[in-house]
């Protein structure tokens, strides 16, 4: 069942056109690849459809409601509560701990400090980087840096995840394991993933691939080489 | 490389580096204008003495900091100790956007600049910056020279606009200032000289700084005690005057310095203090930026704590003053006359108040450069959470408890060893002990050399011995207007929250 919906959406920076008119659906539990070439509009759209950017024209459906409408305070609070977001790189707040890095949506959302560090630790503990905990970000490799970052992506069980090029900055190995880790815990919570790539290897992962081109959907299709991790295809 | 393409790749940079640009010239013409006047009140001519003028005071002057010879050199320090919140503004200008200077450098280095190209670089970006900087104080120095020549009805000048420093002393500070700068500059760069791979990753800090700032306090104050009595107790040419100033002014320099580090531990312990207790998020960030760096404390808020300290300094002073004036005539009154205020002291005492609120709103333009640097340098990380949904509210709450906690115990230190080294300085006021003889025979006994000593007793009159109130009405503004500055730059700073955190900024960073 779609859960998350653009129609027809516009955007453009300055004069320069990035979106011209995508329409798609993203189920539920669904992992969605939004692949194509470097400028096709990629991110724009990610960024679009998690409520970070207005689109000029056209809509975005959260369960039915125009997301695109909602004030920031609304849309801020929906990304910190319903959705995830993972970036390449640069999201770890430099000066806090792992921890509490992860900790910090939990504590946004008002649970006490305990409690926050301890449901951090769990899910660095899931991503195999638990010993890290009281390390901050610079002492980390960027893999480690990225389990983190999507450990704190997914710690408050969101419906969506948002993940714009969430292996780009790390070697094909640490990419893979750091991809095959979220994905499974996807599954496992039944959080729909909206990951954005141009590496035809990552975007095998997904249920379901939309290509862009010039800032329209060019092909939507299987992704067939996807392994089978942690649940059905 | 060609003087051209120096020129070019030293001014090369985004936005925040033509901020800088404009700012370290900024600063230059500030620190220009100080040491040009510095070095006018120095040009003052020292008329021969004459049985009307024994003093040798210049008599064309309506106030007494440049009329008389022996206060002059005072003035000029004064004047070249304006320059302290200068250059650290000029500190801070240096820091603005640094990371991303530091980035560019070090990928000249891996196009292969050779480290001595890289050096000259940012010597010319800051030495260019300083010198346009220096030559529009030269500028306005001439300019407010021609406007200010206005003589007073007596025929008086407030300023000394009749003479000019020396031509050599003009190219000193024209050539100089930019030549330190640019110095200085090349020095705070040398890792990304190192290394082509630029500022490398720091491992986190273990331990915080240690409380080894008070004990530079305690020994600052301790020399300005025992400074004072030994100054008393000088001769002109005696061989204590020179220990007496080494006391003075080490010591003062000594806590002044143990205050602005002591900064850094307070940070820290703030810090450490808020991490363990603190349940909201602003108040966590906050608590892991004091700890990360707790240097930034001191840097940003060195040249406020200095002019705080500074101006307690001159309230205790003041009190001090007023307090003498209060002797003076009570003793006047006993001797039967009457004598009224001496307010020279007093407006010596002002025009100390007027340049602590010049160096505090100096301080303050370097702390708003510090906080808008902090939030330039960290628009990566804060768009990312506020792309995560991190309301930008809570970024701004940790912005204001970071530079709100620290500064709130450091201004009440600065105020405190202020307030002590103002008090040390003069102690106690004692006016009035004198002795004089009683006759207990007839006067033709007492006269009498023979027999004066025998009936003649030597009475010591009372001393009239008074402690200055601490002045808390004067100390309570002081630090009131210090940490109104600091709200309010911290304010201003945010202003430049929501540019930095625009969404653009995921495609740009």
């Amino acid at each position: 069942m779609s859960q998350l919906r653009a129609l027809d959406l516009v955007r453009s920076y300055g004069r320069t056109p990035a979106l011209r008119g995508v329409t798609l659906d993203v189920d539920e539990g669904e992992i969605l690849a939004v692949t194509g070439p470097s400028g096709c509009g990629k991110s724009t759209l990610l960024h679009c459809l998690a409520g970070i950017l207005r689109p000029d024209a056209g809509q975005v459906l959260w369960r039915g409601e125009r997301l695109d409408t909602w004030s920031e305070a609304a849309r801020s609070k929906l990304r910190r509560t319903e959705f995830g977001v993972l970036f390449q790189f640069g999201q770890l707040v430099a000066e806090l701990t792992a921890a509490e890095n992860v900790a910090l949506p939990l504590l946004l959302a008002g649970t006490g400090r305990r409690e926050a560090r301890e449901t951090a630790v769990t899910w660095l503990h899931r991503f195999g980087v638990a010993e890290l905990a009281d390390v901050r970000p610079g002492e980390m490799s960027g893999g480690q840096q990225q389990r983190c970052a999507t450990a704190r992506a997914l710690v408050t069980s969101p419906r969506v995840l948002f993940a714009d090029e969430p292996t780009g900055a790390l070697d094909s190995l640490t990419g893979e394991e750091v991809l095959t880790t979220l994905v499974r815990v996807a599954r496992e919570q039944r959080t729909s993933i909206v990951l954005v790539t141009h590496e035809p290897r990552i975007a095998a992962y997904a249920d379901r691939e939309v290509t862009l081109r010039d800032g329209t959907v060019d092909h939507t299709g299987l992704g067939l080489d996807a392994p089978l991790i942690g649940g059905d295809r | 490389m060609k003087p051209p393409a120096l020129l070019r790749l030293a001014l090369a940079g985004t936005r925040t580096d033509t901020a800088r640009v404009l700012l370290t010239a900024f600063s230059a013409a500030l620190a220009a204008l100080a040491a040009f006047a510095a070095l006018n009140v120095l040009a003052i001519p020292t008329p021969a003495a004459t049985d009307e003028n024994a003093g040798r005071w210049s008599e064309q002057y309506s106030h007494a900091l440049l009329r008389e010879p022996g206060l002059r050199g005072g003035t000029a320090f004064a004047l070249v100790l304006l320059t302290i919140p200068v250059l650290a503004l000029a500190g801070q200008c240096a820091r603005l956007g640094a990371p991303a200077r530091d980035r560019r450098l070090a990928a000249f280095r891996l196009a292969g600049a050779t480290p001595g190209q890289v050096t000259r670089l940012a010597m010319v970006e800051t030495g260019v910056a300083s010198l346009l900087g220096t030559l529009t104080g030269l500028a306005l120095y001439l300019v407010g020279r021609e406007l200010l020549d206005r003589p007073d009805e007596r025929g008086q000048l407030a300023l000394p606009t009749d003479v000019l420093p020396h031509g050599g002393a003009f190219a000193a500070v024209v050539v100089g200032l930019p030549l330190v700068a640019g110095l200085s500059s090349a020095l705070m760069l040398r890792p990304v000289i190192t290394t082509p791979l630029g500022v490398t990753r720091r491992a986190a800090r273990e331990r915080g700084p240690g409380p080894w700032a008070g004990m530079l306090i305690v020994a600052g104050v301790a020399g300005f005690i025992v400074g004072w009595p030994v100054m008393l107790g000088r001769t002109v040419d005696g061989p204590y005057v020179g220990l007496a100033l080494v006391l003075l002014i080490g010591g003062g320099l000594a806590a002044m310095f143990g205050i602005v580090t002591g900064t850094g531990w307070i940070s820290y312990t703030t810090g450490r203090l808020l991490r363990r207790y603190a349940r909201h998020p602003a108040a966590l960030l906050a608590a892991g930026r004091l700890m990360s760096d707790p240097w930034a404390g001191s840097r940003a808020f060195a040249a406020l704590l200095a002019a705080v300290t500074f101006g307690a300094g001159a309230a205790a002073l003041r009190s001090y003053f007023v307090t003498q004036d209060r002797l003076m005539r009570e003793e006047s009154r006993v001797a039967g006359g009457e004598v009224g205020d001496n307010p020279f002291y007093l407006s010596t005492i002002s025009l100390v108040d007027l340049a602590v609120a010049v160096a505090l709103v100096i301080a303050a333009t370097g702390l708003l450069v510090a906080v808008v640097e902090g939030i330039v340098a960290r628009r990566r990380s804060y768009t990312a959470l506020v792309a995560a949904g991190v309301p930008r509210g809570t970024l701004g709450w940790s912005i204001a408890w970071q530079a709100v906690l620290p500064a709130v115990p450091a201004v009440l230190l600065a105020l405190t060893v202020g307030t002590v080294l103002g008090r040390a300085f003069f102690g106690d006021v004692v006016r009035g002990s004198s002795t004089y003889a009683v006759c207990e025979a007839s006067e033709a006994l007492c006269a009498d050399p023979a027999t004066r000593e025998q009936y003649t007793r030597i009475t010591e009159s009372a001393a009239l011995r008074a402690v200055p109130d601490v002045p808390l009405e004067q100390l309570a503004l002081l630090g009131a207007g210090a940490l109104a500055g600091v709200l309010a730059t911290v304010g201003i700073g945010l202003l430049f929250l929501r540019s930095s955190t625009a969404t653009e900024e995921l495609r740009t960073t």
